[in-house]
This record gives structure tokens, C-alpha cells and sequence, in this order.
């Protein structure tokens, strides 16, 4: 019977996205004011205790997770678990964000440099996007069954893409969000199909908790040494904000020998681009990449000695400035050495 | 398909009789210029959807027009390819013989067919333009091995993204990058 009302519920919630009215006559607010929505939005994110099911749509592929959060000062203890296809969780707390993926009996365990996920989709340092995306307030809508005004947040430029958040009319979590492209068309949506905001989600049993523990071999990433490329523009608002070596994953289980890479992350708060530094074996011609739903975006090239792979869910001229920017430091260690 | 000015015979009667191969490929590019008389062109688009050969032509075909009017970044072989086919093209220093009853039923069809072509190009993955459909097959197996290659890094970037989401399906092409030095 639960299962069942869970069932309709999150079919309620999948109708909805598809039948959520056209926005009319979205109200521009000024800087002040974006800046201060977008800021409410990021903080109710973390700082409101809820737990509820969200469904995740893109393209034609579909995707049901339960989350639950509890707010711990200034950051955020949230769980998220996969309620459909291969189980998938992901634990962010204080100290980190872990992947736990069962698949075939075994458990594997992977450290995520990153702990953002629905509805935390904002940075803390919300306010600081205004310079980059206008807001506009449009209408009222119902989600999950609870009232929420529909923000837009629209790219001031084609470096990136747009969001429309709708936030809970009383608390400002975003319900629903769905991310746009420069033609406002739905490249991937989130919404709650159930949500309980407030009170104190279930805690989880010491034996739960223990499973998360970290293999100590587990630990993936290290600083980067010495830099062999350098980027010499980025889009407006973007900078690196982390830059680190690491094994990538081999979710495919293919012939991929497992190697380290550096792994760059570019972002101006919303949108993050990822930049894959590896030596180059053989001579690499530019490689361009998109997905079905044109999500994300991709190319790989050569830079001096490396091969430099670059994607992230951003339009093609950030890829591609990202990607024209890369140059060989003149004071590489790499090239000093191929001069003697 | 050039866009040279020639003039072409489509049966020719005075000539020595052209290789069987020649011939077809003379009726394909008189076929796509809309050249060839009704019965001819019958013939030759029910030949299209059964013969390797046929669609081989008709691609290189389109591809050096597409190539020359600049709609699409040519593969690595393209200048063999346009020589050869210049080469192959008979220049016959006559008054070209012009159809004068077309139905447009033949246009419809030629355009139907260099419409299904087009389309069969467009839904292959992107790198595929300008190769020949019969050359398609080991084509997409590359493409499976590019998406295979770029799972690792959409994985290790799915970290940054608000994914709990598998790796979406990718298409590639080749990148024309303007590196400013």
C-alpha cells in the first residue's frame, strides 16, 4: 500500500514536470534583489532539515532517489539512494562525499571531490551569481503538494546555462529545477514528488553508518605537482576551483588501463567544467563530443606533451574557450627537458 | 556533381561504350543533377537501394558537393578522391543533351532519394559525415570505442554535476579548434 501511494505520488510528480505551465511575464528583479533570492535559495538547501523522493529526468531516461538532510551548522549531513536501477548512494558530511555503488554482490566505494546534488544546486556564495545570471520571479505552481514561486535564473551570456528553480513559497527549498538551454529548451529536470520539510528525518543506526566507512586504500586523489599547462583566458566569471591527481573511475569495465590524470575543475558557481590532463601516447587530432540530449559537452586535444580532455554541462563556447585557452607553461619542466 | 562547367553525355553513341561501373557512375552524378531522362533514372534509383556500389557512388557524390560548397569538413582523403573523380569525369566538347519532358515525379524521387541519403548521414554519429554509407560499419564501432573511452572522465566528472545519473550516450566528431598562439 505504501509502495503503491509512492507510486502515484511520484507519477503525479513526473506528470507535473511534463504538464507545468509555460512561464508568462517573469518579473525582472534587480541585482540586489537576485542576489538576495538566489542566497535564500542556496541556504535553505542546507541549512532545512527535509527528506522526501525526487524523480530526475533527462532525455528519455528517468531516475527516482530518495534524499535525506540534516543541517549540521554551517554545511549539511545528506543522503541520497538511488530507488531504481543499480543501487547508488551517495553520503556527504562534513568531512567529505562518498559514492557507494552495489553492483553483481560487491560493494565498491568511491570518494567524490564534490558534494552538490539536488536541491543543492546553489554555491553557499549564492549572491556573488547575480553578476553573471539575471532572476526573474514568475508565476506560482504547485509541487509535492506544496505552493512554490518559479525563479528563473538566466544567463547573462552564452558561456553557460540557465536554471528555473521552483522555490517552496515558506521555506525557499527548491521543489523543482530544471536546467535550460540558450533555445529554453529542458536539457534535464528535477522535482519532488514527496517532501517532508522540517522536524528531524530519521536518524540513521550506528551499523548504517559504519557501512560508509572509507577504505583506507580508497583514497584517490592527491595534489597536483608541478603544472606542464596553463590556461591563458576562461569564460567571464569562471576560475578553477580544484585541481587535483587522481585515477579516473572505470565505470564501463573496459580496456581503459587505469592510470592517473589531472583533473581541473573550472566553475562560476553553477556551471563546472571538468579539464583531464594525461600524458599523450600517440598524436591526438581534436576530438569533439556531445550527448544525445546535448547536455554535455566535450573535446579532447592535444597541448604540447599532454593530452587535455575537456567536457562539463555548459554550451559549447565554454568547452571550446576553455579548450582554445590551454597552452604549454614556457617554464615546464616537461619542455625544458625535451630542449637539452 | 562538379561545379566545373562540363558537359556531360548520358548515352553516349559515338564514343567507345564506357565501363560498366563508369556508366553507373555517370547515371548517379546525371541522376543528382537532375539530368537524366525518366526511364533512366528509374532504373537507376531502384539500383540505389539495392546495390553497395551504387550507395558508395552516391555518397562520394554528395560529399564533394556538400565539400565544395563548403557545407562539411572533408575526411583525410578528400583531394584523392575529388582528383580521381575529375579524372573519371568524361569532357565531351558537344551541346549537352537536355531532357525536355521531366516529370516531376523524377525530381520528387531524385529528391526523396538524395533526402534519405542526407538523412541516413545525419543520424549515423557526427564523425561519420563525408564517408561513404558503405564504409559506415567500421565507423560505429569506433564511435562505441570513443563512447567507451569517455566514460572514465564523465564519471570522474559527474562529481561536480548534480548526477546520481549513469553517463549519457555520446556522439563525436572531429573539432576544428582556432588556438590563439
Amino acid at each position: 500500500m505504501m509502495l503503491r501511494r509512492k507510486f502515484l505520488s511520484i507519477a503525479g510528480a513526473i506528470a507535473g514536470i511534463f504538464l507545468a505551465p509555460p512561464l508568462t511575464a517573469a518579473e525582472l528583479l534587480s541585482p540586489a534583489d537576485a542576489a538576495n533570492w538566489l542566497q535564500k535559495i542556496s541556504d535553505a538547501s542546507r541549512r532545512m532539515a527535509y527528506e522526501g523522493v525526487f524523480v530526475v529526468q533527462h532525455g528519455s531516461a528517468m531516475q527516482t532517489l530518495s534524499v535525506t538532510n540534516r543541517p549540521t551548522g554551517s554545511t549539511k549531513d545528506s543522503h541520497l539512494s538511488a530507488l531504481d536501477g543499480n543501487q547508488r548512494e551517495i553520503r556527504c558530511t562534513q568531512s567529505g562525499s562518498l559514492l557507494r555503488v552495489t553492483e553483481g554482490g560487491q560493494v565498491k566505494t568511491e570518494k567524490r571531490l564534490n558534494n552538490r546534488h539536488f536541491p543543492d544546486l546553489l554555491p553557499p556564495n549564492a549572491a556573488a551569481l547575480a553578476n553573471w545570471y539575471s532572476v526573474k520571479l514568475g508565476e506560482w505552481a504547485r509541487i509535492a503538494g506544496l505552493e512554490c514561486r518559479q525563479v528563473e535564473i538566466v544567463p547573462k551570456d552564452a558561456y553557460r546555462w540557465g536554471y528555473v528553480i521552483c522555490a517552496d513559497k515558506d521555506s525557499s527549498l527548491p521543489l523543482k529545477a530544471v536546467m535550460i538551454n540558450e533555445a529554453g529548451t529542458p536539457l534535464m529536470q528535477y522535482a519532488f514528488a514527496e517532501i517532508r520539510i522540517g522536524g528531524s528525518p530519521k536518524a540513521e543506526t550506528q551499523t548504517s553508518l559504519d557501512t560508509w566507512r572509507m577504505p583506507a586504500q580508497a583514497a584517490t586523489t592527491r595534489p597536483i605537482g608541478t603544472e606542464t599547462i596553463s590556461v591563458s583566458h576562461l569564460p567571464p566569471g569562471f576560475s578553477r576551483v580544484a585541481a587535483v591527481r587522481r585515477t579516473l573511475p572505470n565505470p564501463s569495465g573496459g580496456l581503459r588501463k587505469p592510470g592517473e590524470v589531472e583533473h581541473w575543475v573550472f566553475s562560476d558557481g553553477l556551471t563546472y567544467i571538468s579539464l583531464f590532463l594525461e600524458p599523450a601516447t600517440h598524436p591526438i587530432s581534436s576530438v569533439r563530443g556531445q550527448s544525445k540530449q546535448g547536455m554535455i559537452n566535450m573535446v579532447t586535444r592535444q597541448v604540447g606533451p599532454m593530452q587535455a580532455t575537456i567536457l562539463g554541462d555548459a554550451p559549447w563556447a565554454t568547452i571550446e574557450a576553455v579548450a582554445t585557452g590551454l597552452e604549454t607553461r614556457s617554464d615546464s619542466p616537461d619542455l625544458r627537458g625535451a630542449a637539452k | 556533381m562538379k561545379h566545373i562547367e562540363t558537359t556531360r553525355q548520358t548515352m553516349p553513341t559515338t564514343q567507345a561504350q564506357p565501363a560498366h561501373e563508369d556508366m553507373l557512375a555517370l547515371n548517379l552524378s546525371a541522376l543528382i543533377d537532375g539530368e537524366l531522362p525518366d526511364n533512366l533514372a528509374n532504373q537507376t534509383l531502384k539500383r540505389i537501394g539495392n546495390d553497395a556500389v551504387a550507395q558508395a557512388h552516391i555518397a562520394d557524390f554528395l560529399t564533394i558537393g556538400d565539400a565544395m560548397r563548403g557545407l562539411s569538413t572533408p575526411p583525410g582523403d578528400f583531394t584523392d578522391r575529388v582528383m580521381l573523380a575529375l579524372k573519371n569525369e568524361p569532357v565531351i566538347l558537344a551541346p549537352m543533351h537536355k531532357a525536355s519532358n521531366r516529370r516531376p515525379v523524377l525530381w520528387l524521387a531524385a529528391a526523396a532519394m538524395t533526402a534519405i541519403t542526407w538523412g541516413l548521414w545525419q543520424s549515423s554519429p557526427n564523425h561519420d559525415v563525408n564517408v561513404p554509407l558503405a564504409a559506415l560499419k567500421p565507423a560505429d564501432t569506433q564511435s562505441a570505442q570513443r563512447n567507451t573511452d569517455s566514460l572514465p572522465y564523465l564519471a570522474a566528472h559527474q562529481d561536480f554535476t548534480q548526477a546520481v545519473v549513469s553517463a549519457p550516450e555520446m556522439h563525436f566528431s572531429n573539432a576544428s579548434l582556432e588556438i590563439r598562439q
